[in-house]
């Protein structure tokens, strides 16, 4: 157990590392410097800023200087905001991203599990059909044409949540379901299945012949085997849910991460994307990471001896 | 892959394929899917012929037009009756002919700015336009309102207008040859790296095997939406760089999908007595478990194709997409959010296109797997 924990860190090291070094040389790759872009700039400005930021040194010398700074959790100025570091972006726009995520991850798991083990027990009926209807919309609809089908409707046209911002709780609403409904439908489907293979198994007929509640098989027996599938795919759900924000806070106009990185993009702030790449990449592979070992903790039936590939 | 897989695969190919296509056959979705599909393809290509906007050019008297209007009419002495809309959006007024085609904008003969109306002048008739209480009115002089012609479908441009005056129509279709450009390149482009990867990988096995798949490994971990943004912003936007971002990205399952089947199906004899036979690698891996493969494949490849629909769109959206004046679904969609208020139709068109597209995409490759699943057979 431990060295397989041991194994995964390192090979997160080894994965961020690429991941610096390959998002570093991208956007050295870029022809001309971070400040060519702007006309107003004086030569001689251009060249003490060049100097500030050191970017006259040889390419190598300022990767090996990027390396240390982001080891010591520094990411460097912004070149758009004099004086913004991207760490102040970052902490600035997290606690508004993380809300949105937390509460959509909630959103995914407290709803779309139940409607996945509805479906599966009334199979072919009604309340199947609706369940699975409701998930084929919710995987073939793009977010952001949910979110502004959303916002349309129910900002614009009914007025009954406010248009940006997030001021009251019930602006939190339509993010949150536009960020949530892929996955929402998602894990509902993923969870008919896989209860669907789960109820038809042996030992639920065991159970049964044991004279256990209905309730108790459901839960102790059927649910327990039915989730370890759905808790694989959660490392990944928060992944996307997380990089799928972009969007939703553009839209909602949300002053999160997904915003500021947005707004990089499109100001060719090149330190910020590069700070927020590497930010959300550490972050997800954390939490991969994590639901790697509930896993373990849920499934005992894992032998990570044989693990491999 | 599971045992039950390899077996099926192997049985006589022709009579595997045959029942698969009549199992697809009767999967009502995945037919419609198939259909929506193939039409879309030939409005994509030969759609922007048949008219006469293109997809660039800006009328900017006839901008923001919606798809449909309500119509007005004037009677006027020893001349043809006049008609005309007003825009639900800006307010102005708009003549139309019989057929319902614009003829253009009509001028204001006095805007009175402290009484809030507009005045046009016809012959005789004065028409007011009253923005001083919401609903916007259309009122005579007296401020009677107007009597409605109903509701007229615009003859000119089918899908209205967009900001610039362009035609929303043909922007769409040009739309679906980009978002369709861009998902079939890249999916074959997936396609291949993806069998290259996966076939040597399982091939070969051992270590070759063990250092391939702990780099997919690595790869998997990476965010992928963000490798995309990065290939994207140091390759400049355009529809190129979109192929080669989703293309250099997505294989990863693919690979994943092809060494599976390759390790399993390579042990069998078939692959041993082609090889006794002096066949090489090349030889036995497309010649023999490439074509025994190829049920997963093609399924990983029809759900391939909406995701990179997806993702193109999802660029386009942030800014990253084709440059102007080129549309794909995703910068239509984006500016249509930017007019959401006073021009909710804009957004109709785009999201409806690309929602049923995706639809199509899903429905065919669901379709595609039941009609695979060798558990479906025997129940």
């Amino acid at each position: 157990m431990l060295r397989y924990i041991i194994n995964r860190i390192a090979l997160m090291f080894v994965t961020l590392f690429l991941i610096i070094t390959l998002t570093f040389f991208l956007m050295h790759a870029i022809p001309g410097g971070p400040f060519t872009s702007d006309k107003m700039l004086a030569p001689e400005i251009e060249a003490a800023l060049n100097l500030k930021y050191h970017l006259n040194d040889p390419v190598w010398l300022q990767y090996l200087n990027y390396l240390k700074s982001v080891a010591m959790l520094d990411l460097g100025p912004s070149f758009k905001y004099p004086g913004i570091s991207v760490n102040d972006m970052i902490l600035d726009g997290l606690p508004v991203t993380l809300k949105i995520g937390a509460l959509a991850l909630l959103v995914v798991i407290v709803l779309g599990v139940p409607m996945g083990i509805l479906a599966a027990l009334k199979k072919d009926h009604w309340q199947d059909t609706l369940v699975m209807a409701f998930a084929t919309i919710g995987i073939a609809i793009p977010s952001y044409v949910i979110a502004t089908i959303l916002l349309f409707v129910f900002a614009l046209k009914l007025g009954w949540v406010p248009t940006f911002g997030l001021e009251e709780w019930r602006s939190y609403i339509l993010p949150v379901l536009a960020l949530s409904g892929f996955y929402l439908s998602y894990v509902a489907r993923l969870t008919r299945s896989s209860m669907l293979d789960v109820l038809d198994q042996d030992f639920m007929k065991t159970a049964k012949a044991k004279g256990l509640s209905p309730m108790r098989i459901l839960i102790h027996h059927g649910l327990r085997n039915a989730l370890i599938p759905i808790v694989t795919v959660l490392g990944p759900v928060v992944a996307n849910l997380l990089t799928g924000s972009f969007i939703i806070e553009q839209i909602f106009a949300l002053p999160g991460i997904g915003r500021h990185f947005v707004l990089s993009i499109s100001n060719r702030d090149y330190t910020t994307i590069m700070g927020i790449t590497i930010f959300y990449a550490c972050f997800l592979m954390l939490m991969i990471l994590i639901v790697d070992m509930l896993y373990l903790i849920i499934d005992p039936r894992i032998k990570l001896a044989g693990k491999k590939s | 892959m599971s045992k039950t897989e390899t077996n099926q695969s192997l049985e006589d190919s022709a009579g595997y394929w045959q029942e698969v296509r009549s199992r697809l056959w009767h999967k009502k979705p995945a037919m419609f899917s198939v259909a929506f599909i193939i039409l879309l393809i030939i409005a994509a290509i030969i759609g922007p012929f048949l008219t006469k906007h293109t997809y660039y050019d800006q009328n900017l008297k006839l901008s923001n037009i919606a798809p449909y209007f309500e119509v007005y009419k004037i009677n006027q002495q020893d001349q043809e009756p006049t008609y005309f809309f007003m825009n639900q959006g800006n307010f102005k007024l708009y003549q139309v002919n019989e057929q319902g085609e614009l003829q253009g904008i009509l001028r204001t003969k006095r805007k009175d700015m402290l009484k809030k109306r507009n005045i046009y002048q016809f012959d005789q008739t004065k028409i007011i336009v009253d923005y001083a209480s919401l609903p916007v009115k259309l009122v005579d002089i007296e401020g009677a309102p107007l009597a409605s012609e109903g509701t007229w479908l615009n003859a000119s441009y089918m899908f209205g207008t967009d900001s610039l005056g362009r035609d929303i129509l043909v922007r769409l279709l040009y739309g679906a040859r980009i978002s369709l450009t861009v998902a079939f390149v890249a999916t074959f482009v997936n396609f291949f790296i993806g069998i290259f990867y996966g076939g040597i990988s399982g091939y070969i096995g051992g270590m070759t095997d063990n250092i391939m798949m702990r780099i997919v490994e690595i790869i998997s971990t990476i965010p992928l939406t963000l490798y995309v943004i990065l290939i994207m912003v140091v390759l400049e936007s355009g529809l190129l760089a979109i192929i080669i971002a989703i293309g250099s990205v997505f294989w990863v399952d693919m690979a994943r999908i092809v060494r599976g089947q390759v390790l399993s199906l390579k042990t069998l004899d078939y692959v041993a007595s082609a090889r006794s036979m002096g066949a090489n690698m090349y030889q036995i891996l497309v010649g023999h478990l490439l074509p025994n493969a190829m049920g997963p494949i093609l399924v990983t490849m029809t759900l391939l194709i909406p995701s990179a629909i997806f993702i193109e769109s999802f660029m386009s959206f942030i800014g990253l997409g084709v440059s102007v004046p080129m549309a794909s679904w995703g910068t239509l969609t984006a500016e249509a959010v930017e007019t959401l208020r006073a021009y909710p139709y804009q957004l109709f068109f785009p999201a409806t296109a690309i929602s049923l597209t995706m639809f199509a995409f899903n429905f065919l490759g669901d379709g595609l797997r039941d009609a695979m699943d060798p558990k479906l057979k025997t129940s």
